[in-house]
């Protein structure tokens, strides 16, 4: 059995837990103001953050416990559920807003592709970490991850959840560039990647998807339809000036200009109440959080620790760098919440988890092989 | 330490571990370069841009208005309108434009006349919408309210009026129970796959054919893009989007029809069916006493609701698909039919009636209490004598008579489209095994021959048996709606007869049971000689239903027996003899004789539908004209 050795708790990543608990309270503080007016069932969804926080703690707890080197046992049977998750939802699952994504635990609704960005992640570092580099990976090296890859991505694109797809081929690209590859491969799959872009416009999006690009690239061409989101989007961030306009005294989020506020646009009503000042203390504070988890990477005893870390922290600044450029206007509206401040219980609890990760390979970066 | 499972797992190699570092820098670059990205960005948007951003935020804004679709026409079968759409208007508060109610709930409830703690509980209840979505205070206002508020509007700041299409009964109560009602969608069904599309405050069909086809009615929804200022003040119009209307149902109800039906129940419980014998179709489809619609208009008062569910005459059970009666001596004709087709009995075979027959120790009765005498197999059906069926019961034994009312569709559903319909009963020896795990004694076979005992039917399911035995023995399913037309008039979808299969019995037996039937209304002794009518030759049966046994109300005269145990009347018939056209079965609860009480309602359907097909009487073939306003409002 495991025994705990007083060592992990001198070696506790208290800078990661101050991190996270800054950006989390800040994210509460701002979702507090976008759904004051809102109630789940009765209980008011800034509860409901609070207790997903609780829960997340927990969850923390439980995997900073347990060596995680324990995954590589269980990466496949994780795989395996998350599959069978995702088929679920797609068989059974809840219908909200045109995209079948959740199953109802009762207590709870889950986004099976929530933690499946997760399970990603420790799937291909397990599968990195055991697969010989040698002179770098080839073509038919990547076969076996792009097809782990690939399943989850098509059961998600399937949903339809375009964002979150998009999402794990991210993920698959950073985690296969992070290991070595060949020369020749990185150049076949640049000129293969850029042919696929027309074809996949053409025959792979959907009408409304190929509507959301068109709109970014001329967001006035139509400002009631697909326009809207961006064009609300960025007169809220622009409209806070230096200071913002206060706390919950947003126009655009407390008047219902804002779509999604409290999910995807979080940080809108943030940039609209707290300004420029205050847009750039969270950026700060969550880009700090982000570097830390490469340190923590860079410090891993093991490569499969180093893999995870690194697996770990591009989810979160692929979430993050792609939801932020979306509210600001840099990207189109794909769908991709920002990790510990959009409101979403699978979500927040996913990244508690790879966060927790993070923790848990920092801690035992001593651990000797004995 | 103890060897742990996982130390196999190696130290990262220094030569690797510097490779590794090295793409973590490349990717800390990268990293720290998006980050700048963001913040140049953030700089240019809040500061260079900035006042720009401001100034649109303060001036403009978007919001976007739903404007409810008129929903569908309900039409007859001649394409007559029976319901249709008429604007309403509604009293909505806007929490956005004038933030605390104080101020005008006084004077609104007044002019509203309504208590005050009744606009301000629909406040309450409204916390949880988006501030600038109104508030519903009264929905349905009249004309005098809706002047006196447009008036007024300067004093009642917040205060609008919202003008939907709602439901207008041009026929007031017309076949309540098979059109249904609607009111707004409850959070249960909100949830709900089937109306993934719909918002709370939308309104939905509850019940009927306006549920069923809910999705044919509906229409699409428009859209009002406003432009609002700071406060939520509407600033103009930027775009509108039109509503669609939803589409037509035709139904294959007839009006007239069914308002000579519903005019000759009168408000007595009971259900009255007509349907076409060679299609199916519905002509008519009256549970009485109907459900007043108007009622339903914006939902229904705790009051009326606690009304309708303790009234004795039971008005909000569908009498034609869930009222389950033993069907009496109606159910003689599938006795008779399994009888002959099975070679029991020849039609002249004769058998004494004494008023009574022995069977084990116990005597059963005829309702004739002095007997028929000599009765061939005309007769007895046409006089109803028990005593006859008693001993062609006792002879078929239960389980043949049940084959028999199985194949004639009873103890099951009829299949038709509406909700909750219930299936009766046609017991059998397997079946009371099963329900009550006891043997199936022969006495009951001589309950069920005569209806009674376990039997249960629904008025839909012996009209389509009867339709089955006179059109040659082919069994329907019933159907109301005949084509849904879209507004641009295209045709959506039409509803062709649904052939459920031919029944079981030989061509002779039934065309023996048809001579007997016309034998009922048009020979002396028959049971029902007060529905025949000069011109047109109809066939039928009586029955008579017990509701209790004979023994609680025995020796009571029929008026001092109390409503609710007195017998349910049954009248189940066809015409022309000749070349049948349409069943009509009409059942009259507590009614006491299906002759006279059930009976006459048949007649005056019968009489319209035969008036308004030879067009000979001018007044009555003129189509029934809709309500005057105030009668509907009554």
């Amino acid at each position: 059995m495991l025994r705990f050795d007083r060592r992990l708790l001198l070696n506790f990543d208290w800078v990661l837990f101050v991190a996270v608990l800054v950006v989390a309270l800040l994210g509460l503080t701002n979702i507090y103001s976008a759904t004051h007016l809102y109630t789940n069932m009765g209980t008011p969804l800034y509860l409901k953050v609070l207790t997903y926080y609780l829960f997340g703690a927990a969850i923390i707890l439980l995997i900073v416990s347990i060596d995680y080197r324990v995954l590589l046992t269980l990466n496949y049977p994780l795989y395996i559920s998350m599959i069978i998750l995702l088929l679920f939802a797609l068989a059974f699952g809840k219908t909200i807003g045109g995209a079948q994504r959740w199953i109802n635990l009762g207590f709870f609704r889950l986004q099976p592709s929530e933690p499946a960005k997760l399970i990603l992640v420790i799937t291909l570092a397990s599968y990195y970490y055991r697969k010989e580099t040698g002179k770098g990976f080839s073509l038919l090296d990547l076969a076996v991850p792009a097809l782990l890859t690939g399943v989850p991505f098509l059961l998600i694109a399937k949903q339809p959840d375009l964002g979150t797809g998009l999402l794990l081929g991210f993920i698959f690209v950073s985690m296969t560039l992070f290991v070595k590859l060949r020369w020749s491969t990185l150049a076949t799959l640049l000129c293969v990647g850029l042919s696929a872009i027309p074809i996949a416009w053409k025959f792979f999006l959907k009408p409304y998807q190929r509507q959301r690009v068109a709109t970014f690239l001329n967001p006035e061409h139509d400002p009631l339809g697909t326009g809207y989101h961006i064009i609300q989007s960025k007169i809220a961030v622009g409209s806070g000036l230096i200071f913002g306009k206060g706390y919950m005294k947003g126009t655009q989020g407390q008047l219902d200009f804002l779509p999604e506020r409290h999910t995807d646009f979080a940080f809108s009503v943030w940039a609209e109440e707290w300004g420029f000042l205050g847009s750039v203390v969270l950026v700060v504070c969550y880009f700090f959080m982000i570097l830390w988890g490469l340190n923590i990477a860079i410090s891993a005893r093991d490569k499969f620790g180093v893999l995870l870390a690194f697996g770990v922290v591009s989810l979160i600044f692929w979430q993050a760098f792609i939801n932020l450029a979306m509210v600001m206007g840099l990207l189109p509206v794909v769908g991709v919440p920002l990790p510990l401040v959009s409101y979403g219980g699978s979500s927040l609890l996913t990244n508690l988890a790879g966060l927790g990760l993070l923790m848990n390979i920092r801690m035992r970066r001593y651990m000797g092989t004995s | 330490m103890a060897p742990h499972p996982l130390t196999k797992i190696n130290k990262i190699d220094p030569a690797e571990l510097k490779m590794l570092k090295k793409r973590i820098d490349i990717a800390m670059v990268i990293i720290i370069f998006c980050a700048a990205l963001l913040l140049t960005r953030l700089w240019y948007l809040q500061i260079y841009r900035g006042d720009e951003y401001a100034k649109l935020s303060e001036i403009n804004r978007i919001r976007i208005q739903e404007i409810a679709a008129p929903r569908g026409n309900i039409l007859d079968r001649t394409g007559r309108p029976i319901i249709t759409n008429r604007p309403r208007f509604n009293v909505v508060w806007s929490r956005e434009d004038a933030p605390n109610p104080d101020v005008v709930i006084k004077d609104l409830a007044r002019i509203l006349n309504e208590d005050i703690s009744v606009l301000l509980d629909r406040i309450r209840a409204a916390t949880e919408n988006p501030r600038y979505m109104p508030t519903r205070l009264k929905e349905d206002i009249d004309w005098e309210t809706l002047v006196t508020i447009e008036n007024k509007h300067l004093s009642l700041p917040g205060v609008r009026i919202e003008v939907v299409p709602s439901r207008d009964y041009l026929y007031g109560d017309f076949a309540s129970h098979l059109v249904g009602y609607l009111a707004e969608i409850s959070p249960a069904e909100l949830t709900e796959k089937r109306y993934a599309k719909y918002q709370s405050g939308d309104q939905v069909g509850k019940q009927g054919v306006e549920k069923i086809f809910e999705e044919y009615l509906k229409g699409e929804k428009g859209r009002n893009y406003l432009e609002v200022d700071v406060h939520g003040f509407e600033q103009r119009q930027m775009q509108l989007q039109e509503p669609y209307p939803g589409n037509d149902l035709h139904l294959t109800l007839d009006i007239d029809l069914q308002r000579a039906a519903e005019e000759a129940m009168d408000g007595r419980a009971g259900a009255v069916v007509v349907m076409e014998v060679n299609t199916g179709n519905l002509l008519a489809m009256c549970s009485s006493p109907s459900l007043h619609l108007q009622e339903f208009v914006g939902g229904i008062s705790t009051t009326a609701w606690n009304k309708l569910l303790n009234d004795p005459l039971n008005p909000l059970l569908d009498k034609t698909i869930q009222g389950q009666y033993p069907p009496g001596s109606t159910f003689k004709i599938v006795t008779a039919l399994a009888a002959i087709s099975e070679g029991i009995i020849t039609p002249d075979a004769t058998y004494f009636c004494g008023g009574s027959l022995n069977f084990g120790n116990r005597r059963y009765g005829c309702w004739k209490k002095g007997g028929h005498g000599t009765v061939d197999f005309q007769r007895a059906l046409i006089e109803s004598c028990d005593v006859y069926f008693y001993s062609v019961g006792m002879r078929l034994g239960v389980d043949k008579i049940a084959k028999y009312a199985n194949s004639l569709g009873l103890g099951k559903k009829t299949g038709i489209e509406l909700e909750h319909e219930k299936s009766g009963n046609i017991p059998s020896m397997a079946w009371k095994q099963q329900r009550y795990k006891e043997k199936w004694q022969d006495g009951e076979t001589l309950s069920v021959a005569i209806g009674q005992g376990y039997v249960l039917t629904t008025p839909l399911q012996l009209c389509r048996m009867t339709a089955a035995v006179v059109n040659g023995g082919t069994l329907y399913r019933p159907q109301m709606v005949q084509s849904i037309t879209a507004p641009d008039g295209r045709t959506l979808k039409t509803f062709a007869p649904i052939n459920e299969g031919k029944i079981l019995g030989s061509a002779h037996s039934l065309a023996l049971i048809k001579e007997a039937l016309v034998g009922v209304v048009n020979s002396p002794g028959g049971t029902a000689k007060v529905v025949k009518l000069p011109d047109v030759l109809i066939g039928g049966k009586t029955g008579t239903a017990q509701v209790v046994r004979l023994a609680h109300v025995e020796g009571m005269s029929e008026k001092s027996i109390p409503y609710k145990y007195r017998d349910h009347a049954w009248f189940t018939s066809y015409a022309p003899a000749e070349k049948p056209e349409i069943a009509i079965t009409v059942l009259v609860e507590h009614g006491q004789h299906g002759g006279s009480a059930a009976g006459p309602v048949a007649r005056a359907v019968y009489k319209r539908y035969f008036e308004l097909k030879n067009g000979k009487d001018g007044e009555a073939a003129e189509p029934a004209p809709p309500l005057a306003k105030d009668e509907k409002e009554e």
